[in-house]
């Protein structure tokens, strides 16, 4: 018997209940290449039964960076040589913004954070004449596999104090909190750093210790805990980064 | 969407032919491509991009990633459309294949984040491993497949793998003969057979 018509491997695959004849059977039972065939039918209408729906991608956003790239005939540079190869404009330093006394400390930060956008990426640190708010690295915090949110770690010192300031957004979870952790690239040790308020906005001090180079604990992450009164971890992580060093 | 090119900047050398790509068939694209035809670049990804993004995003967990991905997948293939052989296989599946290496570089230069990963959060899963990254490739795939087959074909195959319905359902739903709708479902299947070998080679 000639091999089995594609057509008839496919009912069998898809189960479209028209039985295959005693010859049909037979032939398939000893032909190792209509019973590959079949296989490859049947993992398909298998795997097409999990469908994995195409995201929304940005395809205005990729388009223009792939012309600018190809345009500028160089080897690809990453997005922050990029941003480094324009003149860097000069960002006010928060001792140049208007002055009001008494200031508090919450327009201090939001100061800082308008130049923050200006100096991410360009290796420059701003320095405030008299506050010495000077942000030293920044990341963004991105949701790991199973959560959404995005956000923005950033290492600061406030007098030379050093701070971590967290901006995320991300929804809260019903019945749990959120902690900050600072861990090591080690993967072994980690420090809590705090609660995380519901609207994903706070600022830590941090160990004096950890000033500089932070000593390798340069991923920030933020955790969801329940209320157990387990000071570990909860291994539930909602968004993570890495401070560059 | 539409987008604009700077044809003279991308290749001078390129013949600037008044051609709508969006029409070509696939076979004409990776000709016009290796030939280094601009507006081919640009069909390329207008067809594949969304591919690509989902793949990198679905794999590496984050948007960045996914938009990094897809750009340096399209100047590679574009810088090195010399080595690409028309005649030996699909563009999209030329496109996944560089998608993999680059997926491939960034999970290794991760690789002690994620382990750092595994050991905070006890997941073994958070690295996907080679099989099940070519499963989740085979899906992307499929499911993109499935989305683009004409009707009514198209809607057989929704509803018989999304929806779960039965064949006597789906015909009476469209009001086709039962013989017809199973007919849809073999070709179809097929089809997807011959296009996944296509793109995954």
């Amino acid at each position: 018997m000639t091999h089995l018509d594609p057509d008839r491997l496919a009912d069998r695959a898809l189960g479209t209940d028209d039985l295959l004849t005693a010859a049909e059977q037979k032939h398939l039972d000893s032909c190792d290449e209509c019973r590959d065939e079949l296989a490859q039918l049947s993992r398909i209408a298998e795997l097409s039964r999990h469908p994995e729906p195409l995201a929304q991608v940005p395809a205005d956003a990729i388009w223009r960076s792939i012309q600018g790239q190809l345009a500028s005939q160089a080897p690809a540079p990453a997005r922050t040589e990029v941003a480094a190869a324009k003149p860097p404009p000069s960002p006010p330093t928060v001792s140049e913004l208007p002055r009001r006394t008494p200031r508090p400390r919450s327009w201090l930060l939001a100061a800082a954070a308008a130049v923050v956008g200006l100096i991410i990426g360009v290796g420059v640190t701003t320095v405030a004449d008299r506050d010495q708010v000077e942000i030293a690295s920044s990341t963004a915090l991105e949701a790991l596999p199973g959560q959404t949110g995005q956000g923005t770690a950033e290492l600061i010192r406030d007098q030379g104090r050093p701070e971590l300031r967290v901006q995320i957004d991300a929804p809260p979870t019903p019945d749990r909190y959120r902690e900050v952790w600072l861990i090591n690239t080690d993967g072994q040790r980690m420090y809590p750093i705090g609660v995380l308020p519901d609207d994903g906005r706070a600022t830590y001090p941090l160990p004096p210790a950890l000033a500089g180079q932070l000593q390798g604990f340069t991923i920030v992450d933020v955790s969801i805990e329940p209320y157990d009164g387990n000071p570990a971890h909860s291994r539930e992580s909602q968004v993570r980064g890495t401070l560059p060093t | 969407m539409t987008f604009v090119i700077d044809d003279a900047r991308l290749d001078p050398e390129a013949v600037a032919e008044n051609v709508d790509w969006r029409t070509a068939t696939e076979a004409e694209l990776r000709v016009g491509f290796a030939q280094g035809d601009e507006g081919c670049l640009q069909e390329a990804f207008r067809r594949s991009a969304p591919l690509i993004y989902t793949i990198a995003y679905r794999v590496l967990g984050s948007s960045t990633d996914g938009e990094e991905i897809t750009q340096e997948v399209f100047v590679s293939a574009w810088r090195a459309r010399g080595n690409y052989r028309a005649e030996k296989g699909s563009l999209s599946g030329w496109l996944i294949g560089i998608a993999r290496h680059r997926i491939a570089d960034r999970q290794r230069a991760r690789g002690r984040d994620l382990r750092l990963v595994q050991a905070v959060t006890k997941q073994t899963d958070v690295q996907v491993q080679p099989e099940a990254l070519s499963t989740l490739i085979d899906r992307i795939v499929l499911t993109d497949e499935i989305s683009q087959l004409p009707h009514p074909r198209g809607t057989i195959l929704q509803l018989a793998f999304w929806e779960g319905h039965s064949y006597p359902q789906i015909a009476e739903q469209l009001d086709l003969p039962l013989g017809t709708v199973k007919s849809h479902a073999r070709r179809a299947l097929l089809h997807l057979r011959t296009r996944l070998a296509e793109v995954t080679s």
